[in-house]
């Protein structure tokens, strides 16, 4: 009987066996790789690394920006046990000199994560390497540092607190100064703590770009104390300066006051933080009688010996009063600047036509973005001549009906001193990886010649007239040839020109023979006086004179008469000789062929270069954008279609890979 | 020749390696898994120790009379039921069950020494000339000697050690020859029992069940009633018992049911033990390079879950070595069980083996999620003293049989 049972029980155990055997088979062979991949996710994970972020100079490498590594700690609450609470709490007082009861309240008012301390030095955090405590955690925290405050919060912008930019630089350039994160696979065990690290499976950070600004740190704070004495001498809701190198385009300084400190911007309200340099518009006034001139003086409309009678102060035109701010009779049309006649400059102004007319105040860069690198900029407001009333060309001959901004300004008026270049005005000169490596170097960027040479030298001969004789005196300084222009106008409020609220500025450049620098002063709304000359003028000579101190070997060089040392003199040369006569040769032969421009078709823009195209849409009347460099590619526009005034064209451009040889 | 003729005749090797292959393989995984764990690693050197002593024990218990064994059954389960009580008293108290004895610094599980202790005395009454198995009155006996350690156990409470009381329990008598019948009317309480804890609809199944088959027996109705009140009881016993036990243990057998519904709960060990065992794959991830066992996923991975370190460092070979030393300890077993002449001893190996296989289904259907998280280690591999002390004495006490088959005709 027992042989009966013993077969059983052998049965029973085998049978037994082949399920675990095939369980076993199941989960080792045919399950396996998933297995195994469950296993590998529960037990490693990736990590983020976070790539440094770039650094941020100014031209002469003094230090703006950098980064500094803290480390902020935690308690998770629902870990720590009342020991451990109170371990913590006495430890932190210990090393950061604050009370026991400080620390327990921090972690009994939270129910899962209190933050101890946030932001701590490294070389504090060291104390407490040491301590181990359940629940408490550490966290890299790193903080952008803004070495000097305010200086250039409207250039630099801010980060927000994922390190992202957010305005200025820190926006425009986030990509670049971002870098690569990098990533690590960890092991991690049951409880999560880190165990090892698969250095084979790291991907390394690549860090952010360092930039160098074309920024000059010692212009900044010069142009900043400036515009805040200015402030509060004459009073005003805001002040702007803006200071360019005319022979490149590269911003010197740029600053709006009110500003903001950058490691602290959230407290700053959104209408300080704005970069008014080149988001808020304004009517220029008499700083455009410049660029008018130089229309009629580029077309040869006008002589410079030629006189005009300015009607004592006051000239009913089209039924229109034009009065001037002080009554003049017969008037030179250096006069007429000088004397910053507005009747003098709209009877000059009728002898050009609105087309033409228009076409030079384009070609200055109004009505169109000036492209410079930093974020926020408006285009400002150009009516087109199939808008204009009778009174319109007059008005915007000396500053109205055109809204610009204070960039547009300075970067036409270096155009109009510097031998009729336009520049694309530039705010980085330089980025570079972490190994020193330049990524990118900028050179001036030309957008088109404006105006002659010839017509230069006139202008900058008329605005030196009149800072020596003129309305721009108060901007004289002894030993410095500058020369400039004064601006007062009538602020637009709720639909009619205000009689208390004035923009006052005052655009200049010095050396005025050859000008190293041309820059901006604009009042909004000064109290104690409202014009170009007595507000703006004489905070622009302040920092002329500071400047001036403070580089004067430099600007002694350039007085005596010898070639400019700022810049890019090879650059340049190559601009006034090469390119300046294809340009011009080309240019002519566009406006011969009369068809492009009658049909209102659009051209075929590919493989003109940039320059090409840009001059085409500039001279066709419309707007355009521009991506990439070389030659056009694309244009949103297809060759053949109708265009009008209201068309935007956008152009891509591109190296052209050339391949194999080419035969001119 | 001659001499290693009388060798074999003496000593079984077949059951002595296979005892120490499980024995070796076991300590090689609790170093894996102790080495590098903050508290556990002085493991090893434990295990060594308790594995020198226990083959001492082997080998004591080897040479001794065997009839001196069935002499002292009662004196075995006096000392047996004398520490489960003590255990009550003195006990300490680890994971919510007051299992443990500690005397002169070392450990002592009573519970494994009473499997002894029964199995020692039922086998004595079985063994009896006068014992008729198959009456009511004898099968009550029994059942009283094995239920007497059981419900020590449970006070504990031990829940994984009280099925292998009840297995040996249920196989000796299996094995002296009880009836259908009384197989039915042991058996049945249990599986009602089981039945309760499903719920109620599962529990009047079960009593369907009984009574179909009352009618199937044809007994009168006296007896029939009795065997239905029982079973009825053991039923509402069995919740009880439930609701008794500690929570972690109630969760365990929840779990059971649904091990995915809660994977970092009850049914977490379940999941990573699987995880565990089938990233080792056909050959596994060698010794010292089972991740899952090196980043310590599954708790006290040394006790009761040590398959899964073989599973996971030697892969599905490793298991098949583990499975297959066990299958050729215990044809060993069944073998010597077989051939002694003595029924007294018969059923004091069939006993053992019952341990052993118990353990061993219980544990391994633990492992690969068969059965639900019950704690039982895996005889002569997991970590633990008593445990592998009492295992190998066991064993000594079968080879013994083995070398001494021929004294009995």
């Amino acid at each position: 009987m027992n042989n009966k049972r013993l077969f059983t029980v052998v049965i029973s155990v085998l049978l037994f066996l082949v399920a675990i055997v095939a369980k076993l088979f199941d989960i080792q062979i045919i399950r396996s790789d998933d297995l195994k991949y469950y296993a590998q996710r529960q037990q490693t994970s990736v990590e983020k690394i976070p790539a440094e972020r770039g650094c941020i100079y100014d031209r002469d490498g003094n230090l703006l920006v950098y980064n500094k590594n803290d480390v902020s700690f935690y308690v998770d609450v629902r870990m720590a046990k009342e020991k451990d609470k109170e371990a913590i709490a006495k430890k932190f007082a210990e090393v950061f000199h604050k009370s026991e009861s400080y620390y327990l309240k921090i972690i009994n008012s939270e129910s899962k994560n209190a933050c101890l301390e946030k932001k701590v030095p490294r070389e504090t955090a060291l104390a407490l390497k040491e301590f181990k405590a359940n629940g408490l955690y550490s966290e890299e925290d790193q903080t952008r540092i803004y070495e000097y405050g305010s200086l250039a919060s409207h250039v630099l912008g801010y980060v927000n607190s994922d390190f992202i930019g957010q305005d200025g630089i820190e926006k425009s350039f986030n990509k670049n100064l971002s870098g690569v994160d990098g990533s690590r696979l960890v092991q991690k065990n049951a409880k999560g703590e880190m165990m090892t690290i698969e250095e084979q499976e790291t991907k390394p950070t690549t860090p952010g770009y360092n930039i160098v600004l074309t920024i000059n740190k010692s212009y900044q704070i010069i142009l900043e104390e400036e515009l805040k004495n200015g402030l509060n001498q004459f009073g005003g809701t805001s002040a702007t300066g803006i200071l360019m190198d005319p022979n490149t385009g590269e911003i010197l300084a740029l600053a709006n006051k009110e500003d903001f400190d950058p490691n602290c911007y959230w407290k700053a309200s959104d209408t300080v933080r704005r970069n008014k340099a080149l988001a808020d518009t304004y009517e220029p006034g008499s700083t455009f009688k410049t660029i008018s001139m130089a229309a009629l003086f580029d077309m040869n409309l006008c002589r410079a010996d030629e006189r005009v009678f300015a009607e004592n102060g006051t000239y009913k035109f089209k039924n229109v009063n034009i009065n001037d701010s002080h009554s003049c009779g017969w008037l030179t049309v250096k006069g007429v600047l000088e004397e910053s006649s507005n009747i003098g400059m709209a009877k000059l102004i009728q002898k050009i036509k609105s087309d033409d007319y228009y076409k030079y105040v384009r070609g200055f860069g109004f009505g169109n973005p000036t492209s410079l690198k930093l974020p926020a900029e408006v285009k400002g407001s150009l009516k087109n001549p199939a808008s204009w009333n009778e009174l319109t060309k007059s008005f915007m001959s000396f500053g109205y009906e055109i809204m610009v901004t204070p960039l547009q300004m300075v970067t036409a008026y270096a155009a109009l001193v510097n031998g009729g270049s336009l520049f694309e005005p530039q705010i980085v000169k330089r980025e570079y990886d972490e190994n020193g490596k330049t990524i990118f170097e900028n050179q001036p960027k030309l957008i088109r010649t404006v105006i002659s040479k010839k017509t230069s030298d006139i202008m900058r001969d008329f605005l030196y007239g009149v800072v020596e004789n003129g309305t721009g005196k108060p901007a004289k300084v002894e030993g410095l040839k500058i020369g400039g222009k004064t601006g007062t106008s009538q602020k637009y409020i709720g639909g009619s020109y205000s009689k208390q609220q004035y923009n006052t500025s005052f655009v200049g450049f010095f050396p005025a023979d050859n000008p190293k620098v041309v820059g901006i002063i604009l009042v909004n709304a000064p109290v104690n006086s409202k014009y170009g000359g007595t507000v703006a003028a004489p905070m622009f000579k302040s920092v002329a004179q500071r400047i001036v101190q403070k580089d004067a070997v430099d600007f002694e060089q350039k007085n005596s008469g010898k070639p400019q040392p700022a810049g890019n003199p090879k650059n340049k040369a190559a601009y006034a000789s090469n390119s300046g006569k294809n340009e011009n040769k080309f240019a002519d032969k566009i406006l011969d062929d009369k068809s492009i421009f009658t049909k209102h078709i659009m051209p075929d823009l590919t493989k003109h270069s940039e320059r090409d195209a840009i001059l085409i849409l500039s001279r066709l009347g419309i707007q355009y954008k521009v991506k990439g460099v070389g030659k056009v590619i694309g244009q949103s526009i297809t060759a053949g279609e109708k265009i009008n005034n209201r068309s935007v064209c956008e152009i891509t451009c591109d190296e052209l890979k050339i391949s194999g040889a080419v035969i001119y | 020749m001659r001499i290693d003729y009388n060798l074999n005749d003496k000593f079984d090797f077949a059951l002595f390696f296979s005892m120490l292959g499980l024995t070796i393989f076991g300590l090689i995984a609790i170093y894996s898994s102790t080495v590098h764990h903050p508290t556990a690693s002085g493991n090893f050197e434990k295990q060594l120790f308790s594995a020198v002593v226990s083959l001492i024990l082997f080998f004591v218990l080897y040479m001794f009379p065997t009839s001196y064994f069935k002499d002292s059954s009662i004196y075995m389960y006096a000392l047996s039921i004398f520490m489960l009580l003590l255990v009550l008293v003195v006990g300490r108290k680890i994971s919510g069950a007051r299992s443990w004895i500690t005397f002169a610094g070392f450990g002592f599980q009573p519970s494994e020494f009473a499997k002894i202790g029964m199995i020692f005395l039922i086998s004595n009454f079985l063994s009896k000339q006068d014992t008729e198995i198959d009456s009511f009155r004898d099968i009550l006996k029994t059942l009283a000697m094995g239920m007497l350690p059981v419900v020590l156990i449970l006070v504990q409470p031990d829940l994984g050690s009280t099925f292998v009381f009840f297995a040996v329990i249920l196989v000796l008598m299996y094995w002296k020859g009880i009836s259908l019948l009384g197989l039915f009317i042991v058996l049945a309480p249990g599986l009602v029992a089981i039945a309760s804890l499903f719920g109620i609809y599962s529990f009047i199944a079960a009593l369907v069940v009984v009574i179909a088959a009352l009618f199937y027996f044809k007994k009168d109705i006296i007896s029939s009633a009795a065997v239905f009140a029982i079973n009825l009881a053991a039923g509402f016993f069995a919740d009880y018992v439930y609701k008794a036990l500690s929570e972690h243990q109630q969760t365990r057998i929840r779990s059971f049911i649904d091990p995915t519904a809660d994977p970092l709960g009850a049914g977490y060990n379940a999941i990573q033990a699987k995880v565990a065992i089938g990233s080792g794959g056909l050959l596994g991830k060698g010794f010292l390079h089972g991740n899952q066992t090196q980043l310590q996923f599954i708790p006290e991975q040394w006790t009761d879950f040590i398959f899964c370190v073989i599973g996971e460092e030697f892969g599905f070979i490793g298991s098949l070595i583990i499975l297959a030393l066990f299958v050729v300890l215990f044809l060993r077993i069944l073998k010597i069980a077989t051939s002694t002449k003595d029924e007294f001893l018969s059923l004091l190996i069939i006993g053992i083996f019952t341990v052993y296989l118990a353990h061993f289904i219980i544990n391994l259907g633990m492992v690969v999620g068969f059965m639900p998280v019950i704690g039982i280690p895996l005889p002569f591999v997991s970590y633990g003293g008593s445990s592998l002390l009492i295992n190998m004495g066991m064993l000594g006490i079968v080879a013994n049989v083995y070398r001494t088959r021929k004294n009995y005709t």
